[in-house]
């Protein structure tokens, strides 16, 4: 074992981070967001210590909260809705009437960040976007993440979500078989590579105003997002005139790469490199293969139709290429290593109780990211934030929840508490 | 075009970013990452931010400027490594003496940050492994790259990193595909499909870059440096939408359904006169907004479409998809978008949320105007490899805009700069090096 190695398994250990500090600390980040484009931007940053306010409309809040996968709610939430809104507090906040405005505007002095994924210029209509956040406070970082951009032909009106991401940049076109329609990931990979993208502007926007104090409007359209992560695809377009071909299930980069069907299940051969490829064409009785030309897929496809995953594994590490079982939720779920590794982690929430969750990826061996609660519904914090933050008294609070400025979660599920919860 | 708009464009716009201050301007990142697509990455989006980027290629240069997809090599470097050479200087150094590896500790040690994706045990050997560097620079922010993670039961398996392991493992192919056919031998496209393109590396890089930033971050507050771990399987795995909580929840894992959505019905893409589009309504007043743009408002009613969880059984949905081609295959991807945009442009609020949007092969993407005016693209003349066309940074930012400066060099085309700017030696002792053959050049 390596001193690495060693020095990992103690300074990664998830059982020690409760006592670590916050890499993000300090940073209060105001969401103005719904689904998962903002949200999952805001989602990041609050996972390494960013206090996030998640401002929704009462009283249904966030349309993704009504998101839920062959419509299963768990004590009034979606499980779709939690894995995208850890560690916020959530308000519920009309920002149509002036009073709201001001409120929000408010929230904004106190804050460094803000997010937002509404229709271009949505925002500055309502007199809350960057332009108007700048004037109370110069310091802060915009994120404006959208469809198709804040400005060009495209960006008036148009309104986008994952798919539309996956669909206008090309991606689904390089994605499935050549001989069959393009094939739409089936997760929500146009909002989540993009809100990553987000989180990082946002952290090189910080790291810009330590140095000069002011902060900065970005734009982020997702499908340009999308667009950015499509590799050989845009050089092979300008020097041949020619479209990158889908090309099925082996990587057209490192073939015969891809993924195999096995008798139990599927698994994906690797080979990076000469090495790997002569390795494995050993393995496969096919040594005559060794030279220049990569082993045919069919090839492989008949090595692994014979054997279960584990063999294959098993196989490749004793012969030198790599293998990989193909793996989904429920194996996940019970997985040794990323349960060691947080990963998949549990999260003691007050509200629901054990909930399971995926922990975050980068593990910080000084500052790590956590879960610390859940979602929660909609208003839940809003004696906190605009009692705590804003100073507002108990009378001020209910006057403009008379005037239905600030609010509650509707009487439904996916906006309300689980039963028989105790509300602040 | 409203006041806003107009702002936006002049303080955002990439063409004007040019002499506007960078972000992460005076960080200096090394990468160590022969062969590994997703450390480019992390480097390149750092580099895209204004770092200064030195990579490291091993005697040869990088192997990974000898993969090429249809044979394509420019002056020896394949179009996938060329797609994220950007904002770099090239160093070449032979590590197997002892000069050479002392170098590499100087330029390591010069450094704000490392991203690496050799074998702790490989680092060990060239003297530029964390906890040695460490000892001597306690601010160094040190990115571990691998497809498992440096630590847990499996962090000793004996892969080399690729995106096609690190997708597998994410938990991401295993819900892209169609589904197999009951009671037939399946077709080779009813599998766990993967993303075509290098997804699962370009993730790794982006949580990388990420986990770097949150590091810097702590570092500026505290003084401290740390190590930063990063397994590609899990970079992408935390995509994976709700994988893990509906599986705490209800014991149940997604399984593929084609370009069909467990979650909301419809959001798919349809068959239209001129190839495919997307279509999607989330909830109730959307999807009675998209039975009137169809002209069959009845069908808001009908139970088998009436509610959010009656619209995503399997068997619904292939029924509303047939019903939505009727309408969509005698039309073209822009007329369904404008019949989208002038019934939702008269609505607001959920009712509105009626999405659509054409599938493009890569060329219909370069040739809409919206991309190429946000500046998407950059036609970069290489001095190397003539002209290439490539992904500029995504983002519009008014202060410090993220930009493309330079691209690819053969290896060890900065080996002098280098040595001299940043490790301060003289010509005569760069001189020297070279002739012993500890510097490289490839040309």
């Amino acid at each position: 074992m390596s001193g690495f190695r060693e020095f990992a398994e103690k300074a990664f250990a998830p059982g020690a981070i409760p006592g670590k500090p916050e890499a993000l600390a300090g940073i209060r980040v105001l969401e103005v967001a719904t689904r998962i484009f903002g949200p999952a931007t805001a989602d990041s940053l609050g996972l390494f210590g960013a206090e996030v306010i998640k401002v929704e409309l009462p009283p249904r809040g966030d349309l993704m909260r009504y998101v839920a996968p062959e419509g299963f709610f768990w004590k009034e939430v979606s499980p779709a809705f939690l894995p995208l809104n850890r560690n916020k507090l959530h308000v519920g906040l009309d920002l149509h009437p002036a009073e709201g405005k001001e409120l929000f505007l408010a929230l904004a002095e106190k804050s460094d960040v803000v997010v937002e994924n509404l229709r271009a210029g949505t925002m500055d209509e309502w007199g809350v976007g960057y332009l108007q956040l700048r004037e109370r406070n110069p310091g802060i970082v915009y994120a404006a993440n959208s469809g198709f951009g804040q400005w060009g032909p495209f960006s008036a009106g148009r309104a986008s979500y994952d798919a539309t991401a996956q669909a206008v940049s090309g991606f689904s076109a390089v994605t499935g078989f050549p001989d069959q329609p393009p094939m739409k990931a089936g997760f929500w990979v146009g909002d989540y590579t993009a809100a990553l993208m987000s989180a990082i502007a946002i952290l090189a926007a910080l790291a810009a105003r330590r140095k000069t104090g002011e902060g900065q409007l970005i734009d982020l359209s997702q499908a340009e997002a999308m667009i950015r992560t499509l590799d050989w695809t845009w050089p092979y377009a300008g020097l041949t005139g020619k479209d990158r071909m889908r090309n099925g299930n082996v990587d057209p980069s490192y073939p015969p790469s891809g993924i195999y069907r096995c008798r139990d299940g599927f698994v994906a051969v690797s080979v990076r490199d000469a090495d790997e490829a002569a390795c494995l064409a050993r393995e496969l009785g096919a040594p005559e293969l060794r030279g220049s030309r990569p082993v045919p897929p069919e090839r492989v496809a008949a090595y692994c139709a014979s054997k279960t995953t584990g063999e294959v594994v098993r196989r490749a590490e004793e012969a030198g290429f790599s293998a990989a079982p193909v793996r989904g939720g429920k194996e996940q779920y019970r997985d040794p290593h990323l349960r060691a590794r947080g990963t998949v982690c549990p999260v003691d929430d007050p509200l629901l109780g054990r909930v399971d969750e995926y922990g975050p990826a980068p593990k910080l061996s000084e500052s790590p990211g956590r879960v610390k609660w859940c979602a929660k519904p909609v208003g839940w914090d809003n004696d906190r934030v605009f009692g705590g933050l804003l100073g507002l008294s108990r009378t001020e609070m209910e006057e403009l929840a008379g005037r239905k400025v600030i609010g509650k979660w509707a009487d439904i599920p996916g906006a309300r508490p689980p039963k028989g919860s105790v509300t602040p | 075009m409203t006041g806003f708009t107009d702002w936006a464009r002049k303080a955002t716009d990439p063409s004007l970013a040019a002499g506007k201050p960078e972000a992460l301007a005076g960080l200096r990142v090394l990468e160590l990452c022969p062969g590994h697509f997703g450390g480019m990455v992390a480097a390149s989006i750092l580099g895209e931010f204004g770092a200064e980027v030195v990579k490291v290629e091993p005697p040869g240069g990088d192997p990974l400027r000898r993969v090429a997809p249809e044979g394509i090599l420019l002056r020896g470097t394949g179009l996938p490594f060329l797609s994220e050479a950007r904002n770099r200087r090239f160093v070449s150094i032979d590590t197997e003496g002892v000069t050479g590896r002392g170098l590499l500790r100087r330029l390591a040690l010069s450094s704000d940050v490392i991203v690496a994706a050799e074998p702790p045990g490989r680092l060990e050997a060239m003297g530029c492994d964390y906890l040695s560097l460490r000892e001597e620079r306690p601010q160094i922010v040190f990115l571990a790259l691998s497809t498992y993670g440096s630590f847990g039961p499996d962090a000793d398996r004996p892969v080399r990193d690729s995106d096609i392991l690190c997708q597998a493992l994410s938990g991401a192919p295993y819900i892209v595909g169609e589904p197999e056919r009951e009671g037939s031998r399946p077709l080779p496209h009813e599998a766990p499909t993967r993303l075509g393109n290098w997804h699962g590396a370009f993730v790794q890089g982006l949580w990388g870059a990420f986990g770097v930033l949150a590091a810097l971050r702590f570092r500026e507050e505290t003084g401290m440096g740390q190590a930063v771990d990063l397994a590609g399987a899990e970079a992408l795995m935390m995509f994976a939408d709700y994988n893990i909580t509906w599986m705490h929840t209800a014991g149940k894992a997604r399984e593929r359904v084609g370009n069909f959505d467990p979650a909301v019905f419809p959001y798919t893409y349809i068959r239209c006169r001129d190839g495919y589009t997307f279509l999607a309504a989330y909830n109730d007043e959307a999807f009675e907004s998209l039975m009137h743009i169809i002209g069959r408002p009845e069908l808001a009613r009908d139970p088998r479409f009436s509610t959010p969880k009656s619209r995503v059984a399997l068997e619904n949905e292939r029924a509303l998809l047939s019903i939505l081609e009727e309408w969509s295959g005698g039309r073209t991807a822009d007329e369904i978008l404008s019949a989208v945009e002038s019934y939702t442009s008269k609505k607001s609020g959920p009712g509105a949320a009626v999405v659509t949007g054409r599938v493009n092969r890569p060329l219909e993407t370069l040739e809409e105007e919206n991309w190429t005016e946000r500046g998407c693209f950059v036609r970069a003349d290489d001095p190397a490899c003539g002209k290439l066309l490539l992904a500029a940074p995504p983002w519009k930012m008014s202060g410090t805009p993220a930009r493309w400066k330079t691209g690819c060099k053969p290896p060890g085309s900065d080996n002098r700069d280098v040595f001299r700017g940043i490790l301060g030696g003289t010509e005569e002792e760069y001189r020297r090096l070279e002739e012993a053959g500890v510097f490289r050049h490839s040309e």
